[in-house]
C-alpha cells in the first residue's frame, strides 16, 4: 500500500467516473461512491505508518516527494470520509440536473487534489496540487451559473493572489537553500535571520490566510459558499477551506518550527495572528445574524469558526494547538451536517433557501431537523457536542496565557452564534408551516444517511473526545510540544480538568428524571399549529412570518458597525483597475497609422534622450 | 462514594427549595413595597401542584422536549456549583462548563417556544436572546477577570482561595467586577426592570404564552433554579462562598433581597434601553476591572 497508488486511485477514479457517466448514470453514481469509499478504507489502513517516496526529475529536476505523517493522516481521513459522505449526499441532490458527469469529475478531483496537498513532501508538488484544487473548486462554485459565476470569479482572483504569494515564498526559499523539500528546509531554516523567517511566515501566511478566509482576506467566502451546489458547499466549508489551517500548521510548526515562531524577536507574529483570529471570530459572527439566506448565514459562520482555529494554533501551546486542530475536524463535521440539512430542505422545497419563506418543516422532515439541531449545537459548542471540547481547549489556553481579551472575543463570538443559529433553525424547521409546504416529503435515504452518520459523530466526539485527542497528541509530539494528559473522556491538567463523561451522565440521569416527572403530570392534548393563544385576537394563518426581522431592535443598534468595509475596499480596487485598464485600452485604437505614430514618437524620444544626455 | 451520591441528590433538592422560597418571597416583598398584603409564602408550591393536575396543550415533540431540556440543563448546572462546601461535580471543566451548560435553559425554552408558532412567543424569544447577549458582554468580562485574577478556571479553587484570604468583592480590582455583576443580576434573573421577555401585560408572558398545566409548572421550577444559580454564582465568586450551606443560604438571601428592593421600584425597560444600559455602566466597570486585574497580574 503506497501513497502513489492512493493518489492514482483518487485521480484515476475521478476520470473513470466521468467516462462511466458517458455510458450509464447509474453505473457512474455507483462508481463514484465506491471510489470515495475505497479511499476512506485506503487511508484508514495507513494509520500509524509513515511511508515516504521520492520521484526524481519530474519537474526541472526537482524531486517530487510523497510522504505521510500523523498530521497528514489526520487530515487525510477527514478529507476522504467527508468526501465519501458528500458524494453519497450528491446522488439524489444532483439527480436530473445537467452536466452531472462534469460535477462528479470535479468533485472527485477536488478530493484527490486535497489528498495530494497533504501527502506532498515538497513545496513544488504542494503547489501543483494546491492549484489543481483551486481551479477545480472554481469550476464547481460556478456550476450553477448566474450569480455563481461572479462568486467563482471572486474566489479564483483571490486564490490567484494567494498562489502568487506562495510562489514568491517558494522561489525565495529555493534561491536561498537550493531545495524545496519540506524536511530539508525545516532543518536549515533555524539558522536564518529573524527578518527572513518573518518574511516567509508572512508571505505564506497570505496564501493560507486567503484560503482559510482570515479577516481581512475573507471576502471571497460568503458568495462562494452560498452559490455552490449544497453537497459541494459541505466539502468546501468542511475541508477545502481548512487546507488553510493545514497550511498554517505546516508553515508554523513543521517548516519554521515551534521555537522560531513563538520567540518574541519575531515581532510577535503569533500574537498578531491571534488577534486577526479574534477579529475573524467576532465580526463575521455578528454579520451572520443579519443574514436571511440560510447558506449565507452558515457561510459567515464558516469564516467565524475559522477564527477559532487560527486563535488556537497561533498561540503555540500544546493545549491551544490541540484545540485548533480538533476544532478543524469538529467544524468539518457540523458545518457539513448543516449544509446537508439545508441541502435536504432545498431539495424538497424547490431550492428555497430564503429563511423568511420557510418554516414548520420539523413535522415533515424530522431527520433533517435532527441534523440541523445537532449541527447548531456543535456550532455553538453546547456541552456533549464535539464543538464544546475544542472550544474549551482554546478558551482555557487563552485564559491561562493571560489573554482574557482574546478569550472574551472568542466567548462573545459564541453568544453571537446562538442568536443567529437559533434564527436559522427556527425559520426553517419551527414556527408555522406555510400551506405550500403541506405536502413536503422527508429527504430520500441517500440524503438521510450522511446526516445520520454526521449527527452520530457529533455526539460521539463530544462525549468521548479522547478518540480524536489521542491522534492529535501524536501530532503534537511530532511538532515538539509536550504531550497532553489525555483520557478517553477529556483532559487532565493542574489548572482545571475536563471530564465529559461526568457531564454526559449528569445530563442523561437528570433528563430521565425530568422526563418522568413530565410524564407523571396530567396528559396534554395535541393541537393544530394555528390553534394558539393570542389574547383574544385572531392570528392570521399564512399571512406573515413571525421571525422575519427577528432581531430588529438589535439590528438598529449594531447594523452601522457591521458593514463589510473590506469587501467594499476590494471592489473599489477592482473597479479602479478596470477604469485604469479602460483608459489604457484607448491607446490601442486599432488603426495601423496610430501604431506607426507611437513607434516614431518613441524613436524620437530615444534620439532626444541620446542627444541631450549621451547615455549610450 | 456514598457522600458523593448523597451530595448529588441533595444539592438539586436544596437548590429547588431555596429557589421556590425565593419565588414566594419575591412576591411577598414586592407586594409590601406596593402596599399590598401579598400571597402566602408557599403560594408558588400550591400553584405548581395545582398546575400538574391541570390540562395543557402540546404543539409537538420539540415543544415537549424543549421544556424538559431547559429544566434538565438548569438542574445540571446546580451539580457543578459549590453550595457551601458541597460540590458534587467540581472537577469536570470548571467555570467554562458552567457557563456553557447555563446555555441549555434558554435554548431549550427557545426551541420549545419555537414550535408553539405564536407571535407572542416569537417576540418574547427574540427579546430574551437579545437581552442575554446584552448581559453576557459584562458577565463574560466579569468571569474572565475572576479567572485571570485567580489563575484558574475551577470555581472550587476560587472559593477556596477566598476562604483563606479575603472576599473578592472587597479586594481591589475585583470589586469593580463584583459591582458590575450585581448591576446585571436583575437582567440575568429576568426580573424588573428587565422582564422584557416575559412582560405579561404586553406579550402574554412571551415564551410561556402557549404553556399551561405541567408545562407552566416545569417552567416555574426552571425559573426557581435560574434564581438559585445566578445568585449562587455571585456568592461563590465574590462573597467567598461559605463553609456550610446555612451561611451560604444567608448570603444568598441578603443578595436577593437587596437586589429585589432596588429593582422593584423601577418600571420596565424597553429592550433597546435595556441593552443600552447593560452595555454602558456594567460593561465599563467590568472592562476596567479586567484591565486592572491584567495589569496587576502581569
Amino acid at each position: 500500500m503506497s501513497l502513489e497508488i492512493l493518489l492514482i486511485t483518487a485521480f484515476g477514479g475521478a476520470l473513470l467516473t466521468y467516462l462511466a457517466g458517458k455510458v450509464s448514470y447509474k453505473g457512474r453514481d455507483f462508481l463514484a461512491v465506491v471510489i470515495s469509499l475505497v479511499l476512506v478504507v485506503f487511508v484508514a489502513c495507513l494509520y500509524g505508518k509513515a511511508p515516504e517516496k521520492t520521484f526524481y526529475s519530474v519537474f526541472f529536476g526537482i524531486p517530487f516527494i510523497l510522504r505521510l505523517n500523523m498530521l497528514s493522516w489526520f487530515f487525510a481521513i477527514a478529507i476522504s470520509s467527508l468526501g465519501a459522505l458528500c458524494t453519497i449526499f450528491s446522488l439524489s441532490y444532483m439527480k436530473g440536473r445537467e452536466r452531472t458527469n462534469f460535477y462528479y469529475l470535479t468533485m472527485l478531483v477536488v478530493n484527490a487534489a486535497m489528498l495530494g496537498i497533504i501527502l506532498a513532501g515538497d513545496l513544488v508538488s504542494f503547489y501543483i496540487f494546491w492549484e489543481i484544487m483551486s481551479w477545480s473548486t472554481f469550476l464547481l462554485i460556478s456550476y450553477n451559473k448566474g450569480p455563481a459565476l461572479a462568486a467563482g470569479m471572486k474566489y479564483i482572483i483571490m486564490s490567484i493572489v494567494g498562489s502568487l504569494a506562495m510562489l514568491v515564498g517558494m522561489l525565495s526559499l529555493y534561491t536561498t537553500y537550493g531545495t524545496l523539500n519540506i524536511s530539508e528546509i525545516s532543518a536549515v531554516i533555524a539558522s536564518a535571520s529573524s527578518g527572513y523567517i518573518l518574511f516567509i511566515l508572512i508571505i505564506f501566511g497570505i496564501a493560507f490566510g486567503i484560503k482559510n478566509a482570515v479577516m481581512p482576506l475573507h471576502t471571497w467566502l460568503p458568495d462562494s459558499y452560498a452559490e455552490a451546489p449544497s453537497p459541494f458547499t459541505a466539502v468546501l466549508s468542511g475541508m477545502l477551506t481548512r487546507m488553510g489551517v493545514y497550511g498554517f500548521l505546516l508553515l508554523m510548526y513543521v517548516i519554521v518550527g515551534l521555537h522560531n515562531v513563538i520567540t518574541p524577536r519575531l515581532l510577535s507574529y503569533h500574537y498578531i495572528l491571534a488577534w486577526l483570529g479574534a477579529i475573524t471570530i467576532v465580526i463575521p459572527t455578528f454579520i451572520a445574524m443579519l443574514q436571511n439566506d440560510a447558506k449565507k448565514l452558515l457561510a459567515w459562520h464558516g469564516i467565524g469558526q475559522g477564527g477559532y482555529m487560527i486563535l488556537g494554533i497561533a498561540f503555540g501551546t500544546s493545549l491551544g494547538v490541540a484545540g485548533g486542530i480538533f476544532h478543524t475536524l469538529n467544524h468539518a463535521i457540523y458545518i457539513a451536517l448543516l449544509f446537508m440539512s439545508v441541502g435536504a430542505v432545498q431539495y424538497r422545497t424547490g431550492g428555497e433557501r430564503d429563511l423568511n419563506s420557510l418554516g414548520g418543516l420539523i413535522k415533515k422532515m424530522p431527520i433533517a431537523f435532527i441534523g440541523g439541531l445537532l449541527g447548531i449545537a456543535g456550532l455553538m459548542g453546547v456541552p456533549l457536542t464535539n464543538g464544546f471540547v475544542s472550544k474549551w481547549l482554546i478558551y482555557k489556553t487563552l485564559i491561562l496565557q493571560r489573554s482574557p481579551f482574546l478569550a472574551f472575543a472568542a466567548l462573545i463570538g459564541t453568544w453571537g452564534t446562538i442568536l443567529s443559529v437559533y434564527k436559522f433553525l427556527h425559520n426553517m424547521f419551527l414556527g408555522q408551516l406555510p400551506e405550500k409546504y403541506e405536502n413536503v416529503k422527508p429527504a430520500p435515504f441517500s440524503m438521510q444517511l450522511p446526516i445520520i452518520i454526521l449527527s452520530a459523530a457529533i455526539l460521539l466526539f463530544g462525549i468521548l473526545p479522547g478518540i480524536v485527542l489521542k491522534v492529535i497528541n501524536a501530532i503534537e509530539t511530532s511538532f515538539g510540544f509536550e504531550s497532553l494528559n489525555v483520557t478517553l473522556w477529556g483532559i487532565t491538567s493542574e489548572s482545571g480538568t475536563l471530564n465529559t463523561i461526568n457531564i454526559f451522565f449528569a445530563v442523561l440521569i437528570v433528563g430521565i428524571i425530568v422526563w418522568t416527572v413530565f410524564r407523571l403530570g396530567a396528559k396534554s392534548v395535541s393541537v393544530r399549529q394555528d390553534d394558539s393563544y393570542a389574547a383574544g385576537a385572531h392570528i392570521p394563518k399564512d399571512k406573515y412570518h413571525y421571525t422575519s426581522e427577528f432581531y430588529n431592535p438589535l439590528y438598529r443598534m449594531i447594523k452601522p458597525f457591521l458593514r463589510d468595509v473590506i469587501d467594499e475596499f476590494y471592489y473599489w480596487i477592482a473597479s479602479s483597475v478596470q477604469r485604469l485598464s479602460g483608459s489604457v485600452r484607448r491607446v490601442y485604437a486599432g488603426d495601423v497609422g496610430y501604431y506607426v505614430m507611437y513607434i516614431i514618437l518613441f524613436l524620437a524620444f530615444l534620439i532626444f534622450v541620446q542627444l541631450k544626455w549621451k547615455l549610450w | 462514594m456514598v457522600t458523593k451520591v448523597m451530595q448529588i441528590i441533595l444539592s438539586p433538592v436544596l437548590a429547588l427549595i431555596v429557589g421556590v422560597f425565593f419565588l414566594g418571597l419575591a412576591r411577598k416583598i414586592i407586594a409590601r413595597i406596593h402596599w399590598r398584603y401579598g400571597p402566602p409564602l408557599v403560594q408558588p408550591v400550591i400553584d405548581m401542584i395545582r398546575l400538574f393536575y391541570q390540562k395543557s396543550v402540546s404543539h409537538g415533540r420539540m415543544f415537549d422536549l424543549g421544556i424538559i431540556l431547559s429544566l434538565a440543563g438548569s438542574i445540571v448546572v446546580v451539580l457543578f456549583l459549590p453550595f457551601g462546601k458541597m460540590c458534587p461535580l467540581s472537577s469536570s471543566g470548571g467555570l467554562l462548563v458552567i457557563l456553557y451548560i447555563m446555555l441549555l435553559a434558554p435554548l431549550g425554552m427557545a426551541l420549545s417556544g419555537g414550535e408553539g408558532a405564536n407571535p407572542n412567543i416569537s417576540i418574547g424569544i427574540s427579546r430574551k436572546l437579545i437581552l442575554s447577549l446584552g448581559y453576557e458582554v459584562p458577565l463574560l468580562l466579569v468571569l474572565l477577570a475572576v479567572m485571570t485574577h485567580y489563575k484558574t478556571i475551577s470555581i472550587m479553587e476560587v472559593v477556596n482561595v477566598q476562604q483563606s484570604t479575603s472576599w473578592s468583592i472587597i479586594s481591589f480590582p475585583l470589586f469593580l467586577s463584583g459591582l458590575s455583576y450585581f448591576l446585571i443580576l436583575p437582567a440575568i434573573l429576568g426580573i424588573r426592570p428587565f422582564d422584557v421577555s416575559s412582560a405579561p401585560q404586553e406579550i402574554s408572558s412571551g415564551p410561556m404564552a402557549e404553556y399551561g398545566g405541567k408545562y407552566l409548572a416545569l417552567a416555574t421550577i426552571e425559573h426557581a433554579f435560574v434564581l438559585f444559580i445566578s445568585i449562587a454564582l455571585f456568592v461563590n465568586l465574590f462573597l467567598g462562598g461559605a463553609a456550610n450551606p446555612v451561611i451560604f443560604f444567608v448570603k444568598m438571601l441578603v443578595v436577593f433581597v437587596l437586589g429585589l428592593c432596588i429593582n422593584a421600584v423601577f418600571p420596565r425597560f424597553r429592550i433597546e434601553q435595556a441593552i443600552k444600559y447593560l452595555w454602558k455602566w456594567p460593561t465599563l466597570l467590568a472592562f476596567l476591572g479586567l484591565i486592572i486585574t491584567m495589569a496587576i497580574r502581569s
